[in-house]
């Protein structure tokens, strides 16, 4: 992950002053928006096969137990190696692959045996594997950040303090056209020995864990340690004073990297495996006969789910892991009915969710109005004792952000949106009224005994509407010159003719449903 | 049959499919038992026995999408993994989401994945080939319809069309005339007949006895074991159907205008 990143800041380098991109990945807002957008798109690459696959909550339940994994791996390394591990380390993102693999075998299991359905299925294996993993984090891994607190809401407006420094040797380029290292600048990592002159050396208290008791203690016994000791990388030694010349940095949120490596992994995937997960997803059954394997398929879309949530879950915390998941491919869905738009819309809609939803945290509506401006009035109108200044969670204002433009879809969407829907219906019954009186008109004109069926005046009663109703479907037949009105007689003309038997024509005899 | 014992691969492949002592067991309560079936290339055959019979099981398990608890399948001579291109499948309508977001034409195309195999998108050739299938079923000017807006018929007539893209030899058809309206149906039999006529192999589950004697030329009747198997005009008979369907079908058959099973 270091050296991709040294490679990432280097390639930047030859675009932008490294000041630049030092303060670019200072400003919270540029690196949370990042990492969100980033999460953003291939959660909803994902997500939107796990909607289609009617297994959304899959990814809830997987983005909890994907803890179990780290503290698992965590521990695992703690004592096989000796060494306590970083978050963004590749064993701890495999431990959260198998932890969410596990959960998807478990669920099998559970609901293979006949006694509970799927979707209890799935809800006894997480907490399950969730609750053991609160129980080992807060046994057995107490000195390592990862509380109860992080697990549940993260905070991606921190990422951008969560660094990597890179250090950089500035090179001026000599007469002879090669590179050579300026003298004034250093990359020099510095370790401190106990045998270093510069090495500090402190009493600690060897036995007053062991029992309880404090260093002022008469029992306490003591040893003597160096506090200094280590190997400092080229910034800390700069820091720590060791170094006398000033190193060159980048400051790199990790959080970037990892999330930068799971969405290009999950892009790669779903273009390499487009057509295998769709028809997995389409028609499983036809996948297994043309021997595409959907168990396999299954399981490696679980294995991506993992990773993405594992990566995810450091920066952002579950919720808006899951919120990424859910909610952008959903309004997709009520957007478009090609599956390759699916994928895009619910990308940008999640992208665009995490920056407004930076913007929302910090008080800013849409860009269109200032919380704070919003609270004062509300104080000013009603004589309210709202507090006005506004400092929410990011994570959580994302995730308003993604639902806004959710009801937005759900509202507006032309196709399936209520608003088209209501609309629809509107027309459909009104031009079903109009096809009821055309279909009468046409069965009974003309008839001397049956004139009262084609009375104007009378022709409510026939079907049981209010007056004002016929009157209403009347005009509008008559707007739209398909009857005319003789002496309170209603009859059809040419075009209603042609239209009345055109529709029983199409309508009443050729199969029903669908269209 | 000659008298050495089935290692003579031409011998073996003029069965389209063979079955030898399948069984399958869901909870180890047997859905099929021990079925020997040898289905000649080139018939129209129908898959025929009462509801819980096992008749899309017999299907299924053909093909591996289920567990077999014993026995082999062959096709053409060959275990199912080495002959996929061999075999189209229909399954049943109701089995996928027709909400899914996309269009017949990208349905019929799936067809030809397995030909493409792993990794190849389809082209405009696989376009072409997927187009010319939809006319055959008469469904060309709905390829860039959305699914969900097909009628059950269409449906039926998209999935029908998917397999025909295949170009297999054999086909299995998970009731294609579950719910289709009377034009449908006709539609779907002519493709049927059209299939037969250039030598291919069809299966069909099927429900209505009454259509049977008039669409297929073969015909298995089924109800766990195997009650009867060959051509219709020797199997299809009143003792043996009422040997499938137990009691229930005496009355329905003895009266030969009588109506198609009550079930359903």
């Amino acid at each position: 992950m270091f050296q991709l990143e040294r490679l990432i800041v280097q390639f930047l380098l030859n675009f932008v002053a490294r000041e630049d991109l030092n303060a670019f990945l200072r400003n919270p807002q540029y690196t949370a928006t990042l990492v969100g957008s980033l999460i953003a798109v291939s959660g909803a690459l994902l997500g939107t096969f796990l909607l289609l696959r009617g297994m959304s909550l899959t990814s809830d339940a997987i983005s909890h137990t994907v803890l179990l994994g780290i503290v698992v791996a965590f521990m695992l390394m703690s004592s096989i190696l000796g060494q306590k591990p970083d978050l963004s380390s590749v064993w701890l993102i495999i431990g959260a692959a198998a932890a969410g693999v596990a959960t998807v075998i478990l669920t099998e299991l559970i609901y293979r045996s006949g006694l509970v359905k799927q979707d209890a299925a799935l809800g006894l294996a997480f907490p399950l594997l969730f609750a053991l993993a609160v129980i080992i984090v807060s046994r057995f891994v107490d000195d390592v950040h990862l509380d109860e607190d992080a697990v549940m809401v993260g905070e991606i407006g921190v990422a951008w303090a969560n660094t990597n420094s890179h250090c950089l040797v500035q090179a001026e380029r000599t007469a002879d056209g090669a590179h050579r290292a300026k003298p004034e600048y250093s990359c020099d990592s510095v370790t401190i020995t106990p045998n270093d002159p510069r090495a500090e050396f402190t009493r600690q208290c060897v036995n007053c864990r062991r029992l309880g008791i404090s260093p002022r203690d008469k029992e306490a016994e003591f040893t003597e340690i160096c506090a200094n000791c280590g190997d400092y990388s080229p910034a800390q030694a700069w820091q720590a004073g060791f170094t006398q010349k000033e190193p060159l940095l980048v400051f790199w949120p990790k959080s970037i990297t990892v999330m930068a490596v799971m969405t290009l992994l999950t892009t790669i995937v779903v273009v390499l495996f487009y057509k295998e997960l769709k028809l997995s997803t389409f028609d499983p059954t036809l996948a297994a006969a043309l021997g595409f394997h959907p168990t396999l398929l299954h399981y490696g879309l679980m294995v991506m789910v993992s990773l993405v949530a594992v990566g995810a879950f450091d920066a952002v915390g579950s919720i808006l892991v899951v919120a990424f998941f859910i909610i952008p491919p959903a309004a997709a869905y009520l957007l478009t009915d090609r599956l390759p738009r699916m994928l895009v819309y619910s990308s940008l809609i999640g992208a665009a969710g995490a920056y407004l939803g930076y913007d929302l945290a910090r008080g800013n509506l849409l860009g269109l109005a200032q919380i704070s401006d919003i609270l004062a009035g509300l104080n000013d109108l009603f004589g309210l004792d709202l507090i006005e200044k506004w400092d929410s969670s990011i994570s959580a204002s994302m995730v308003l952000m993604i639902f806004f433009f959710f009801l937005a879809a759900w509202i507006f969407s032309p196709k399936y949106g209520l608003v088209s829907t209501m609309i629809r219906r509107s027309n459909q019954r009104r031009s079903f009224d109009h096809q009821v009186v055309l279909g009468h008109i046409h069965r009974h004109q003309g008839r001397v005994a049956e004139s009262d069926e084609v009375t104007a005046s009378t022709l409510h009663r026939h079907f049981r509407w209010s007056p004002t109703k016929m009157q209403r479907v009347l005009r509008q037949l008559r707007a739209r010159n398909l009857v005319q009105t003789e002496a309170d007689l209603v009859s059809l003309t040419a075009r209603g003719e042609t239209h009345a038997r055109m529709f029983r024509q199409t309508q009443l005899t050729t199969e029903t449903g669908g269209e | 049959m000659s008298g050495h014992n089935g290692h003579d691969p031409h011998e073996i492949s003029t069965a389209a499919l063979d079955i030898d002592d399948l069984t399958v067991a869901y909870n180890s309560k047997p859905a099929i038992w021990d079925i020997d079936l040898r289905v000649p290339e080139g018939v129209l055959m129908a898959i025929i026995g009462p509801n819980g019979a096992g008749k899309s099981t017999l299907i299924k398990a053909a093909l591996k999408l289920i567990p077999r608890a014993a026995g082999t399948v062959q096709f053409c001579g060959q275990p199912y993994e080495q002959v996929r291109s061999l075999v189209g499948y229909v399954p049943q309508r109701g089995s996928v989401d027709w909400d899914f977001p996309t269009s017949v034409i990208d349905v019929v195309t799936m067809g030809l994945y397995a030909k493409l195999g792993w990794f190849r998108r389809p082209g405009r050739q696989e376009r072409m080939l997927a187009l010319h299938a939809l006319e055959q079923v008469g469904m060309q000017d709905f390829a860039e319809r959305q699914i969900s807006q097909l009628s059950g018929g269409q449906q039926q007539r998209t999935f029908l069309a998917r397999a025909l893209v295949q170009d297999a030899r054999i086909y299995l058809m998970d009731e294609p005339f579950a719910a289709v309206d009377a034009v449908t149906e006709r539609a779907i039999i002519t493709i049927l007949h059209e299939l037969r006529a250039r030598g291919k192999t069809v299966v069909v589950v099927h429900h209505d006895l009454q259509t049977a004697k008039e669409y297929f030329d073969w015909v298995t009747l089924l109800n766990v074991e195997v009650v009867a198997s060959g051509p219709l005009a020797e199997t299809f008979t009143p003792k043996n159907l009422r040997q499938t369907y137990g009691g229930r079908v005496a009355y329905l058959y003895d009266d030969q205008s009588a109506p198609a099973t009550g079930e359903e």
